[in-house]
């Protein structure tokens, strides 16, 4: 049949078809079966492995429980996605910021959006804007510190890629703390008397001394850094999936919903001391 | 036999009476083609090899980015500083850790050689030690020395993560070179330990005036290779908190997302072991060409 077919036939045809194809593809971007997603029809999650509370329950991303995994479903829900529709994918750190195609949309575990890193990966607005805390063992010279003074003279330790080297840096004033390679070496050296104080995200501190170093106490809690904006979703540079999920995470924001996920998942002891200068 | 000639042959019956060796084959001289061509042919061969890497590297469509993500010089200008630093104490790591690996590494290589009943249990424990230190990854054994020495909290011993991890590094490499030194003095032939005993030495003045002088100048350049391998393993302290050049390097990586700061540390590590190669590989010729004399 394609045989017979006249030139000015296939011309017709071409005519025909090429408004239908695009209006479908715009028809079809920013709902799920947008062509722009790494599987169309599937929200696709990456997140590092393992998860910890309370961003996250029970290392299972796929549970709804824990403020990164509650917000995801929040966000996927908003997006037009059901639930079995998200899929997980598990990633460390170092394969989040490496170059290279993704194999998911959009990367969630409390990376702090910075300039610098924004030349290289293109990030969600901020979702959430965390505070920091210092954790310190009972009895260590950190517990009676009431400014940055008192806390410049002892062994900081913080985890590699987090801002809080930074934090530590720049607005404390330390610049030999010791970087390690997860939470699991940073608290077995504060558990070792290796290092006298911890700098951390609020929630991470507190997950860590209700669970995991149990004898460990937040020692105070400090100012927010301005240079860090706050935790975004990390994107594949120049993925356009990002406005789409910006307005969805500016909805969630307008209605309240991650207002009330902080409140349920993030929130600290109210009594807890205050450093500021 | 009649003949009266020996084995050997010429040897016995030399005929020129004089000079027992032939003399070496004149060198053949090289015409301009000869000496060209090949020269020619291996720059080519060389230049249209890492050409088409070159041109299959660059045409990719990702190059662009990696070029800025990890070939960014001004990155690497901005991380180097800090980078440096941290290599200058991975130096520092290395020449301490080399001292204590050829001592303790040698020590067990002597107990392990001494013979007779009353050595046993120092063979014994050399033995295990090799087995057991040789055989874990030392990467492990800085985690478990540089975390889990530190948490029992023992009073008397230090508790920084540095000198628990070079500590580790120590006895695992010694393992190693126990093991080189070991291979070094079985390698000094028998008839060595026989002439020193028929002088009359003991067993300790054998090894120390016969045996361990050869023995150590057979396994120089293997040692050199090991204390190559060392000074790139210190990198490993890292995981335990101390701040080299790998960690400094990824530390800015971490904050701008810029692997440039690895390739800037890469280029420092070779800066370090190319020139210790050359000097290995040196070392081996010189010690090839006095074997071959003595053999001549």
């Amino acid at each position: 049949m394609s045989g017979t077919m006249t030139p000015s036939r296939t011309a017709l045809l071409v005519a025909l078809l090429v408004p239908l194809a695009t209006g479908a593809a715009q028809a079809q971007e920013n709902t799920p079966d947008d062509p722009r997603l790494f599987t169309p029809g599937k929200l696709t999650v990456a997140t590092s492995d393992p998860v910890f509370p309370p961003w996250m329950m029970d290392n299972d991303p796929s549970n709804g429980e824990g403020f990164e995994s509650a917000l995801v479903y929040a966000l996927a829900e908003e997006m037009g996605f059901d639930r079995e529709d998200v899929v997980w994918v598990r990633e460390t750190f170092d394969q989040a910021i490496a170059p290279g195609a993704k194999n998911y949309d959009f990367g969630i575990q409390q990376i702090s959006v910075t300039e610098e890193r924004s030349q290289i990966a293109t990030f969600s607005d901020p979702y959430y804007l965390p505070e920091k805390a210092v954790v310190a063992m009972p009895g260590s010279p950190v517990s009676e510190a009431r400014t940055f003074e008192d806390l410049r003279d002892v062994r900081w330790g913080v985890m590699l890629g987090t801002t809080d080297l930074d934090y530590v840096a720049e607005i404390i004033g330390v610049d030999d703390a010791a970087v390690y390679n997860d939470q699991v070496g940073l608290f077995q050296a504060l558990q070792g008397n290796q290092i006298d104080a911890v700098a951390t995200e609020l929630a991470t501190a507190l997950y860590l001394t209700a669970v995991q170093v149990p004898d460990a106490e937040i020692a105070a809690i400090l100012p927010h850094d301005e240079n860090d904006y706050g935790h975004g979703l990390i994107f594949e540079q120049g993925n356009e999936l990002v406005e789409w999920v910006n307005e969805a995470i500016a909805t969630l924001q307008s209605e309240g919903v991650i207002d009330a996920l902080v409140a349920e998942y993030l929130i600290a002891d109210p009594d807890l001391p205050v450093i500021t200068q | 036999m009649s003949l009266g000639v020996s084995p050997q042959g010429s040897t016995g019956g030399d005929p020129d009476g004089g000079s027992r060796r032939p003399l070496p084959p004149a060198k053949k001289k090289l015409s301009a083609t000869e000496r060209f061509v090949p020269a020619l042919i291996s720059i080519t061969m060389v230049l249209l090899v890492f050409g088409i890497v070159a041109v299959t590297v660059t045409s990719a469509e990702q190059w662009p980015r990696i070029a800025r993500q990890f070939f960014d010089l001004g990155a690497m200008a901005a991380s180097f500083p800090q980078v440096l630093r941290g290599f200058w104490l991975n130096i520092q790591i290395w020449v301490i850790c080399l001292f204590g690996i050829m001592a303790l590494g040698l020590v067990l290589a002597l107990f392990r050689a001494l013979s007779g009943p009353w050595f046993a249990p120092l063979r014994v424990f050399t033995v295990v030690y090799i087995d057991i230190f040789r055989g874990l990854p030392v990467l492990l054994l800085v985690l478990i020395f540089g975390f889990g020495i530190p948490a029992l909290n023992l009073p008397g011993l230090p508790n920084s993560a540095l000198f628990w991890g070079a500590t580790a590094m120590v006895i695992s490499y010694a393992a190693y070179s126990a093991e080189i030194y070991r291979s070094g003095i079985e390698a000094v032939h028998d008839g060595q330990w026989a002439a020193a005993k028929a002088l009359g030495l003991g067993q300790w003045q054998t090894m120390r005036y016969a045996i361990l002088p050869q023995a150590v100048r057979n396994v120089i350049p293997v040692l050199l290779n090991l204390a190559v391998a060392l000074q790139k393993d210190v990198a490993l302290l890292s995981v335990i908190g101390v701040r080299d050049a790998v960690r400094e390097a990824q530390i800015y990586t971490a904050q701008t997302f810029n692997y440039s700061s690895l390739i800037a540390a890469a280029l420092l590590f070779l800066l370090a072991t190319i020139p210790m190669a050359r000097l290995t590989d040196y070392i081996a010729r010189k010690d090839r060409q006095r074997r071959l004399q003595g053999v001549l």
